[in-house]
């Protein structure tokens, strides 16, 4: 059975995004009496059309405090009621309810697939005689997104709190915080935050007092994107080669050094603390049925006003822009949007009309929610160009583990790279669309599918822009012509459009064996 | 996790096996061939290449058969449209950047890129772009890589990780850049190097003894056994036209060497094919075999002979020495003598023997005799020798000085060797038989764990000798025969 097959207890695979098979998953893992989104992306309209709940005034609450001097400091926490609910809670509460209230909550991975983080928590192997681990995945590194980062810069304490609850509800007696090898300021912070939670008892022995041990490592990575994969961070914190691991066995089953290891996402995390703090129906204000709560969106492009906003799930792709994002740039109009990180497939200008940011009415668009960077493209970029920087990411940070992965990202980008440079040939729009599709749904991780869902979207809906590039000749016709230059005695071949074989043209053309 | 035997089905097949197996060891057991590059089956699963890519029924698409565990009543198939699509796009995918070199590579005719391309591979190429080119290296003494033909299966990687433990491999870049590479300061220099140029599926890792010696398919082979040590590997031994040794490589036997294989015993064939004994000889001279069997005969007629056989000797010829000391000389001693043993050399996933003698437990089982207490008894021994029937066969052996102790108080040796070592030099060798190598005879051996293992001529004899066991029967038929004319000249007499 794949992944795909039976819901993913650990689907979450942080940066690089879920496929679409995973949401649906989730979905009827949620065991909601709402019909999931059906029909295709181009007939469907946006499932949360009908919005039942009045509108719920929202303000920040993951970043609320980032824009106060010294918000990463303890003193500065504590003033706001810091670690008391981490207190209220640790040695106190059966871990039991705390999983429960977060299943109830309705949370949803903030990494990328959005899997339902109570229930990856109750998926956790019982009984195994080994250490429970709980791996914070803070590789942030899929391009157009930016937010964990503020949150580790800027107020990593609500994160510490959110893994003590965390560590307390599974089980766990050792996190690991793995982040991005660039988050040089994240990683002194957070490495602060925690040592400063730790003289004040709240990590390590006996936190709080209770008969509860807590160690926290933070792990910085060497640089690679697909270490932001749930397994190739596991695989990168043991030592070795940041690796994607076969699934299954899935990490809560055996992860981190073959144990039992809940992954999830530094946003994930600093939301439980939260949740917990405020209730389940505080949390379940806003955002929709199958998405409740706030998310941060990481904006860029051609807007006015590009940063991080939280926001809560649902609100309309459109108010992200013209809102939140004050609109685009003088004199420019909007060509595409990529919604949820690079490798989110992109959606157009109609599209953006449709869509509202919650998972599954992207979902139902072909697209995802994803990371939650949006990136918006104007008229100004060509397409082309886009593709082949998107392109040339992934050839960059494919691992070179599996073979369709590893290969075909590097054709993807030079076939890309000879579009960018106007010398595609006829039948380079078809390649591109064939490697896309087989390289998808066929590697260890989804990688590949990062890399071929944009392509094909791109495909999709910007065929014209591709076409556009195409020369008259074949590859083929002009080997042909070449071989006849240099052989004058050959029967000169006339390429008929469907084109015979290569084979044929050994036996019918040059006498040269 | 218990295992219990489950049912499942294989395109229509129904088979029972183990619950903890995976498709692919399903599918292989029952004769039911899946293509794959990484899968190793004494290797971890790593589940790259791919290409081992089967239906199971509830799945939305082909999954790898070697990672996918056996659950009941599962129902596999590894034929279909959407499968043969998924491995060719897989076979597309390895060819892009690998290069035309098979007319000078020397995997050419045993690959597993050419293999599968007639089944999954296209009639013609769509890749036009610059091919990625990797470095050449030397891994080791006996190894060398050639980085642009490797699909990086990682099974190298995972054989020095897992079963030499030497951890010298890994791999280095990422993407279609990745290659194989020593760790620094390593060299892969152990003495099981030479395996991971058998389990490298394509030709990216070479044996440098092998490279440029032949092409494979001129090769003839046969089954044989390693003799170098006393765990009896199973090998295949591989000749060129003239006969010659080229390689050898192991055979699989999961009871005693499952896969693998020691440098040594790969690189032991040369004693085969120099210096051998071709013919008898009668005092340094060359003798027809009728004389010298004539002067041995002689020799063993004096008194106080010693039978001396060491433990490279099949149980064949101990039987028969044992039997013609019993019939024909009675009050001959049997002593045995062994190659001089050195440590274990262990590795996570095996073991080389400091034992460097094929039958030393066949010895101990027929002749009940210890090799290194025997001859030291008989070199404790001050009493006169007149004869010593020395049945050596060690190639390479350095002289020890118990046998330099026993030779010296002897009056004449009769040498049984496959070749002109310096124990001929002794002066008093006066009868020398050629006898034949592993490789050229049949026998028995038992190995370390005492595993009787039989094996069969893999090649006609060098020179002009005989097995041990078939010289003692010569022995025995020319003294039964001379016995009967006495008998009847003493009768005709009496």
């Amino acid at each position: 059975m794949s992944d795909a097959a039976k819901p993913n207890p650990a689907g979450s695979g942080d940066v690089p995004p879920a496929k679409k098979a995973d949401e649906s998953a989730a979905q009827k893992a949620a065991g909601s009496p709402q019909p999931a989104p059906a029909g295709t992306p181009a007939t469907a309209a946006p499932a949360p059309a009908p919005e039942p709940k009045p509108k719920v005034p929202f303000s920040p609450v993951l970043l609320k405090h980032i824009n106060e001097p010294n918000s990463h400091t303890l003193a500065h926490y504590a003033a706001r009621g810091g670690y008391e609910t981490a207190r209220g809670h640790v040695g106190v509460t059966p871990p039991g309810d705390l999983i429960k209230l977060i299943d109830d909550s309705g949370l949803r991975g903030r990494g990328g697939a959005g899997f339902p983080t109570g229930k990856k928590w109750s998926f956790l192997a019982k009984g195994t005689g080994k250490p429970i681990y709980l791996a914070v995945n803070g590789d942030e590194s899929e391009p157009g997104t930016f937010k964990d980062r503020y949150i580790l810069e800027r107020d990593p304490h609500q994160l510490v709190e959110g893994v003590i609850l965390t560590c307390y509800a599974i089980g766990s007696k050792h996190a690991f915080i793995y982040l991005r090898g660039e988050f040089i300021l994240g990683f002194q912070r957070l490495e602060a935050a925690v040592q400063e939670a730790k003289a004040k008892g709240y990590v390590g022995k006996k936190i709080f007092g209770q008969e509860v041990d807590l160690t926290i490592t933070v792990v910085r990575g060497a640089g690679a994107y697909i270490c932001g994969e749930e397994t190739g961070m596991l695989s990168s914190i043991e030592g070795g080669r940041g690796y994607p691991k076969i699934k299954p066995p899935f990490p809560a089953v055996s992860g981190l050094f073959g144990s039992p290891t809940i992954v999830n996402n530094v946003e994930t995390i600093s939301a439980v603390t939260h949740i917990v703090k405020n209730g389940v129906a505080w949390h379940k204000q806003w955002g929709t049925e199958k998405s409740p709560g706030f998310k941060i969106f990481c904006l860029s492009g051609a807007v006015k006003k590009p940063g991080v906003y939280e926001v809560p799930l649902g609100i309309t792709m459109r108010e992200m822009i013209d809102t939140y994002g004050g609109g685009m740039k003088d004199g420019r109009t909007l060509k595409a949007v990529i919604p949820g990180g690079l490798s989110a497939p992109v959606l157009t200008p109609e599209m953006v009309d449709k869509c509202t940011l919650d998972y599954e009415s992207l979902a139902a668009l072909g697209s995802m929610l994803g990371s939650g960077g949006i990136t918006v493209l104007d008229q100004q970029v060509d397409m082309i160009s886009a593709i082949y920087n998107t392109m040339r990411f992934y050839h960059h940070d494919s691992c070179g583990q599996c073979t369709p992965c590893r290969e075909g990202t590097g054709w993807l980008e030079k076939v890309a790279h000879r579009f960018h440079h106007n010398e595609g040939h006829q039948g380079d729009v078809e390649l591109l669309g064939d490697i896309a599709k087989n390289m998808r749904g066929r590697t260890i991780c989804v990688l590949a599918d990062a890399a071929a869902m944009p392509m094909q979207s791109y495909l999709q809906h910007f065929k014209q822009d591709f076409v556009a590039k195409v020369k008259e000749t074949a590859f083929v016709e002009k080997q042909r012509t070449y071989r006849d230059e240099i052989t004058p005695t050959a029967k000169t071949i006339t390429a008929t459009g469907a084109g015979p074989s290569a084979l044929d043209v050994g036996s019918n053309g040059s006498k040269q064996r | 996790m218990t295992i219990k035997e489950v049912k499942i089905k294989i395109d229509d097949k129904e088979v029972t096996v183990p619950s903890n197996w995976t498709v692919i060891k399903a599918c292989h057991e029952n004769g039911i061939e899946v293509p794959h590059y990484c899968y190793h089956p004494d290797l971890s699963i790593a589940g790259n290449c791919r290409i081992c890519m089967v239906g199971v029924k509830g799945a939305p698409r082909p999954v790898v058969a070697c990672a996918q565990p056996i659950t009941e009543n599962m129902e596999v198939t590894t034929k279909g449209k959407d499968i043969e699509e998924a491995r060719k796009s897989v076979m597309e995918f390895m060819l892009i950047n690998h290069p035309l070199d098979c007319p000078e590579c020397d995997q050419a005719g045993e690959c597993r890129l050419q293999d599968y391309s007639y089944d999954y591979g296209r009639d013609h190429g769509r890749f036009h772009e610059e091919k990625v080119v990797k470095s050449k290296a030397t891994m080791g003494p006996h190894v060398k890589y050639w980085g642009s033909r490797c699909i990086v299966c990682t099974r190298c990687v995972r054989f020095t990780d897992e079963v030499s433990g030497t951890g010298d491999l890994g791999v280095i870049y990422r993407g279609d850049r990745s290659e194989i590479a020593l760790f620094p300061g390593k060299t892969m220099d152990n003495p099981l190097s030479m395996n991971t140029v058998d389990i490298c599926p394509v030709g990216a890792l070479v044996s440098s003894d092998f490279l440029y010696q032949t092409r494979v398919w001129n090769l003839k082979s046969a089954d044989s056994m390693c003799s170098d040590c006393a765990v009896g590997c199973n090998t295949r031994v591989d000749f060129d036209a003239k006969g010659t040794i080229k390689r050898i490589v192991p055979r699989r036997n999961d009871k005693v060497n499952k896969e693998w294989m020691c440098d040594y015993g790969r690189l032991s064939f040369p004693y085969a094919q120099e210096n051998r004994l071709m013919k008898p000889l009668v005092d340094g001279r060359d003798a027809p075999y009728k004389d010298a069997r004539k002067a041995a005969l002689e020799l063993l007629a004096k008194k106080s002979v010693v039978i001396l056989v060491s433990a490279w000797n099949t149980n064949e010829a101990f039987a028969a020495v044992k039997e013609f000391a019993e019939m024909h000389l009675p009050g001959a001693g049997i002593a045995g003598y062994a190659n001089p043993g050195r440590a274990d050399e262990k590795f996570p996933g095996f073991t080389i023997s400091g034992d460097k003698n094929p039958n030393r437990k066949g010895m101990q089982e027929i002749l009940g005799i210890d090799a290194e207490v025997s001859l030291k008894e008989l070199a404790a021994d001050t009493a006169r020798i007149g004869t010593l029937v020395m049945v050596h066969n060690i190639p390479g052996y350095a002289m020890t000085p118990e046998l330099k102790a026993v030779l010296d108080r002897t009056e004449s040796v009769i040498l049984l060797d496959h070749a002109k070592s310096d124990l001929l030099k002794y002066g008093n060798v006066a009868v020398a038989l050629p006898t034949l190598t592993t490789f050229e005879k049949a026998g028995t051996f038992v190995n370390k764990d005492g595993i009787a293992q039989v094996f069969q001529p893999a090649m006609e004899p060098a020179n002009f000798g005989r097995s041990e066991a078939e010289m003692f029967q010569d022995f025995a038929r020319e003294l039964s025969a001379a016995a009967a004319v006495t008998g009847a000249v003493a009768k005709v007499k009496g």
